[in-house]
């Protein structure tokens, strides 16, 4: 059979079956818009409950800078009500204790991570954008698309029940260090284990359906080399998260069996806990656990980066109206980063005394990585260069991610030289180097993303005005947050201080003698200026928030399909796309960037337009 | 809407999408037990010598149940085979058979394995003239006694480090006097385990005094009258201020009336009247729960231990009475024992329920909900038992390394 035989004839059977699933599902609000298994309205599940928590995890900080600049007040307005939720022995008239600072600080971790920017950035565009961009009418596996978000939403509902149970949620940090982890006696880090298996779990499903959605389920033309620069970021995450999160799953078992079945895996031999011989058999590893959480950790990094980084280039090639600078540099990148990703980890471990050996080996491996980091945002950088460039939101978000991370990137070079690392370890220069390349850089791409996709989405355009507000306000605060911590770290100010520093400062008569390494007063006084800088930053969502709602109803109409002139094939679909997304055959001709090609009637030839 | 690929492969790949979903996943297994399997490995490097508990497993049923998982992956590609050639009933003969090795791997496992660990006990002391003298009245007999080869005559402590050099010493013996020396030291310091089932033990019985009334406790008389008669005493006394005894309690039963009466406002002191011996074969017992405090004595007085290696031939074993008192650490062969058992339950654990997890499936497969698929698309039920089995070889693969590494090295 010919090519085009066939097809004409596949071209009738999908509209035959198109129009049989509208009349199916028009009867079923619970299969059409709930259980289903239609990768896009998986993706908006996603996308809602990840900004969600996105929304949630920043309150927890944003109360929580509230005891780092004014440690021992009430807290206005929220102080009462988590007395009122939590108890008076969690908050005392409205003021955050200790023990509740360190529940929402390994909380606001976790939930960023794994149930906000994992879901936003990988799960919510990749389910939507990618069977879009590869021509495919779903994914490979809709059933486990479906019982991957499930997982998902359980890991979350677990998560979030346990803020409410005696003793409060997980204390001992996201990243759950045994033997704190195991032995502090409340429950909530039974709960957070029980929930990172529920997340786990669904992060693994959703990895195999993406990989296998992209091997086999490429339209026809669509060769590896033709897809675009997103499909291939998304491509390496799910790899990432399908071989780096098991170690974790399997960290988690044995802690739980720890906690449970009072193994001691993590416990050392000879531990006193409280002055108490601890009754357990010892000769475990608290180290083995910092392995095998950055096993996983350290690769997490880039899958909250990378799908960043994809949907960056998407929108700066579609309005600089120019093929992405360096393509195969940017594939070849991404593919060496997802290599070395896993062998990078215990550079986050200088401190534990590995020895000089194994130092020497992963801090050669950390600064390797940074080749190809510095690649891919070289590569976007020079994209600009001749590009008469759209000012559009998207575009103002997107510009704004490569300098944002940018400095997120350079400053992680102390970091991974263990020499300067044991000076900056477990500081606020820390916080300042990983919050710029998760909050200004992947949180700034997923606003992008969510400007840029929306009128496929829904048929309308976000308000171009209020974005610009989002924007500005949001980079202007963004900054005023994470640069003074910076100054901050280097002063030498430890995290996960729920006074702010306020024992080590110089304020404090304790440290009267003390003539070097108590905190200064205008570094303490950084504080109330970044906790001021948060709350400006919360308020500065808000028309975020209300645009996206209110542009669902009342935004401005698209006129066409494709209201950015893009190239890539999510825009050759109807708006919305309908379950199977494509009504024509799809097939594929061209490179996925091709803009401005010389000679063309348009300063676009979409991907699916054949050559002449 | 029709997605591609779900039965016939596609041409470029050569895959068809559940066979490249499975083969994806499996490399996510890889990572898990991997991950598993590393931190057996530091785990074993880093442990202390002695207390790695090597040696203690029953090589022959493991060696069987390997056996077993082998056969049950040959059977599943029969199964498959007979897909091939179109014969279901075939198919519905080699999945039983697949099915039935299944479960008698999880018989074998959960019936016999593992609950039989779950009443043997180590006990640690705290005294190393404590330890000695105890192997020397378990195993002065057995050190003794001719066996047909020679005649014995051993001391104790041969005796016993003939026995204990083959498993918790093993790992040292890189010379021939690696194993020995280090047993030395344990012997010398005492921190040499004592093994066997603790066949009973002297427990508390116990009797709680009954004190004054708080009025202000927050309970009104009436519930408190109610409180002490359900629990035995005389309420009018209780009520005027009398202190009062209930008399021989069992432990539950004596803490039950703590709490009860705790909760109605009397002070409440417990004491203990005396020890009764009682025979049992506890199952997961704890050091503090044995050594509980009950009026500055502790809840359980002596325990009663049926030596390993101290039987006469005919099934008897030396019973030796230690006090608890001179326990530092007692643990059955829990995943709490000691880091090897927590690691054997845990791989075993997670692997048994792959096991289980196929059981499932296999029978799903076999039930009219699944065979229909069979009746509608043939090609794509042998694809379906295609994967299954690559997952099935898997999990057999699993097993394979598990063996050695637990069982046998």
């Amino acid at each position: 059979m010919s090519d085009k035989a066939e097809a004409t004839g596949t071209q009738e059977a999908v509209e035959v079956h198109h129009d049989e699933h509208e009349e199916h599902h028009a009867h079923s609000f619970w299969r059409t818009y709930v259980f289903s298994t239609d990768h896009k309205v998986i993706g908006m599940q996603y996308g809602f409950c990840g900004l969600a928590f996105l929304f949630f995890g920043y309150c927890l900080i944003a109360t929580m800078r509230w005891s780092m600049a004014y440690d021992g007040q009430a807290i206005p307005f929220v102080g009462p009500l988590l007395e009122a939720l939590l108890g008076n022995n969690v908050a005392p008239g409205g003021v955050m204790s200790a023990e509740l600072y360190n529940v929402f600080g390994a909380m606001h971790g976790t939930i960023m991570v794994f149930m906000g920017i994992v879901p936003a950035a990988f799960a919510a565009f990749g389910n939507y954008v990618v069977p879009l961009q590869i021509g495919a009418v779903d994914m490979a596996f809709p059933r486990v698309n479906m019982a991957s978000f499930w997982a998902f939403f359980f890991g979350c509902v677990i998560m979030s029940v346990s803020f409410f149970i005696p003793g409060g949620a997980a204390q001992a940090g996201w990243t759950s260090y045994s033997p704190l982890a195991t032995v502090i006696p409340t429950d909530g880090q039974t709960y957070w284990l029980i929930g990172m298996v529920m997340l786990i779990t669904s992060s693994l499903l959703g990895a195999v359906n993406f990989l296998a959605t992209i091997i086999n389920m490429r339209a026809p033309g669509m060769t590896w080399l033709r897809l675009p620069f997103f499909v291939w970021a998304q491509f390496i995450t799910a790899f990432l998260l399908l071989l780096a999160f098991p170690p974790l799953e399997a960290a988690g078992i044995l802690q739980l069996m720890d906690r449970v079945l009072e193994t001691s895996f993590f416990l050392p031999t000879g531990l006193v806990v409280g002055g108490q011989d601890v009754d357990v058999s010892g000769g475990g590893s608290p180290l083995l656990w910092q392995h095998l959480f950055w096993f996983l950790a350290h690769p997490e990094v880039y899958v909250l980066i990378l799908p960043g980084m994809g949907i960056v280039a998407e929108i700066i090639a579609n309005n600089t109206r120019k093929p992405i600078w360096g393509y195969k540099f940017l594939v070849g990148s991404v593919v060496v980063l997802g290599f070395l990703a896993f062998i990078v980890w215990a550079h986050h471990m200088y401190m534990t005394g590995m020895g000089t050996v194994i130092s020497a080996f992963f801090q050669t491996t950390t600064l390797l990585i940074s080749i190809p980091s510095v690649i891919i945002l070289t590569c976007l950088l020079i994209s600009l260069w001749g590009g008469s460039i759209r000012f559009n939101t998207p575009m103002l978000f997107a510009l704004a991610f490569l300098p944002m991370f940018g400095i997120g990137g350079l400053t992680g070079l102390p970091l991974g030289f263990n020499f300067s690392d044991v000076a900056l370890h477990d500081s606020y220069y820390v916080i300042a180097h990983f919050h710029y390349v998760v909050a200004p850089g992947t949180i700034f791409a997923i606003f992008a993303g969510v400007y840029y996709w929306f009128p496929k989405m829904t048929g309308r355009k976000m308000s171009e005005f209020w974005g610009r507000v989002h924007f500005w306000s949001s980079l202007i605060f963004m900054n005023l947050i994470f640069m003074p911590m910076f100054a901050q770290g280097m002063a030498g100010m430890s995290r996960r201080m729920s006074d702010g520093g306020a024992t080590y400062s110089l304020a404090n008569p304790d440290n009267a003698d003390v003539t070097v390494g108590a905190l200064s007063d205008t570094i303490m006084g950084l504080n109330v200026s970044i906790s001021a800088a948060a709350w400006a930053m919360l308020v500065a969502q808000v028309p975020f928030i209300i645009n996206l709602f209110w542009s669902v109803k009342h935004g401005e109409k698209v006129e066409s399909d494709n209201p950015w002139q893009a190239t890539t094939l999510e825009w050759e679909t109807p708006t919305p796309p309908p379950h199977g997304n494509f009504i024509k055959e799809i097939k594929v001709y061209r490179d996925p960037y091709e803009y401005s090609v010389p000679g063309a009637r348009k300063d676009f030839s979409p991907q699916a337009q054949p050559a002449k | 809407m029709e997605i591609p690929y779900t039965v016939k492969p596609r041409p470029d790949t050569g895959l068809y999408n559940g066979k490249l979903g499975i083969w994806l996943f499996l490399a996510s297994e890889v990572m898990l037990f991997g991950a598993l399997f590393s931190s057996y490995v530091l785990l074993r490097v880093g442990a202390e010598s002695g207390t790695w508990s090597m040696g203690l497993m029953n090589i022959t049923v493991g060696a069987g149940n390997t056996m077993v998982l082998i056969a049950s992956s040959m059977f599943v590609v029969l199964a498959w085979a007979e897909l091939k050639q179109g014969n279901l009933a075939g198919y519905k003969k080699w999945k039983w058979a697949t099915i039935a090795c299944a479960v008698l791997f999880l018989v074998v496992k959960w019936s016999y394995e593992w609950p039989q660990k779950f009443k043997h006990y180590d006990v640690w002391l705290n005294d190393a003239a404590v330890v000695h003298d105890s192997f020397e009245k378990g195993y002065r007999k057995t050190a003794l006694r001719p066996t047909d080869e020679a005649p014995k005559g051993v001391s104790v402590k041969e005796h016993v480090e003939g026995f204990y050099t083959t498993r918790y010493f093993k790992e040292q013996s890189d010379g021939s006097d690696g194993s020995k020396a280090q047993f030395k030291k344990a012997w010398d310091s005492g921190t040499l385990a004592l093994s066997g089932h603790i066949n009973g033990y002297e427990e508390a019985v116990i009797n709680v005094q009954v004190g004054e009334w708080n009025a202000d406790a927050g309970v009104t008389q009436d519930e408190a009258k109610e409180a002490i008669t359900a629990a035995g005493g005389e309420a009018d006394q209780a009520l005027d201020g009398g202190t009062q005894v209930l008399k021989e309690l069992d432990y539950d039963a004596a803490k039950r009336a703590e709490y009860a009466l705790g909760q109605a406002g009397f002070k409440v002191t417990l004491s203990v009247a005396r020890y009764e011996k009682v025979e049992a074969h506890p199952w997961f017992w704890r050091t503090p729960r044995v050594n509980e405090d009950i009026g500055g004595k502790p809840r359980v007085q002596s325990i009663i231990l049926a030596l390993d290696h101290s039987d006469d031939g005919e099934g008897h074993y030396e019973e030796i009475e230690i006090e608890t008192r001179h326990i530092s650490r007692l643990s059955a062969y829990e995943p709490k024992h000691s880091t090897f058992f927590g690691i054997y339950y845990t791989i075993t654990g997670l692997h048994a329920a792959h096991v289980l997890g196929g059981i499932i499936v296999m029978l799903y497969n076999m039930l009219p909900i699944g065979l229909a698929v069979w009746h509608k698309d043939r090609e794509r039920f042998t694809n379906r038992i295609e994967t299954f089995g690559l997952f099935w070889h898997f999990v057999d693969l699993v097993w394979i390394f598990l063996f050695p590494i637990l069982y046998i090295l």
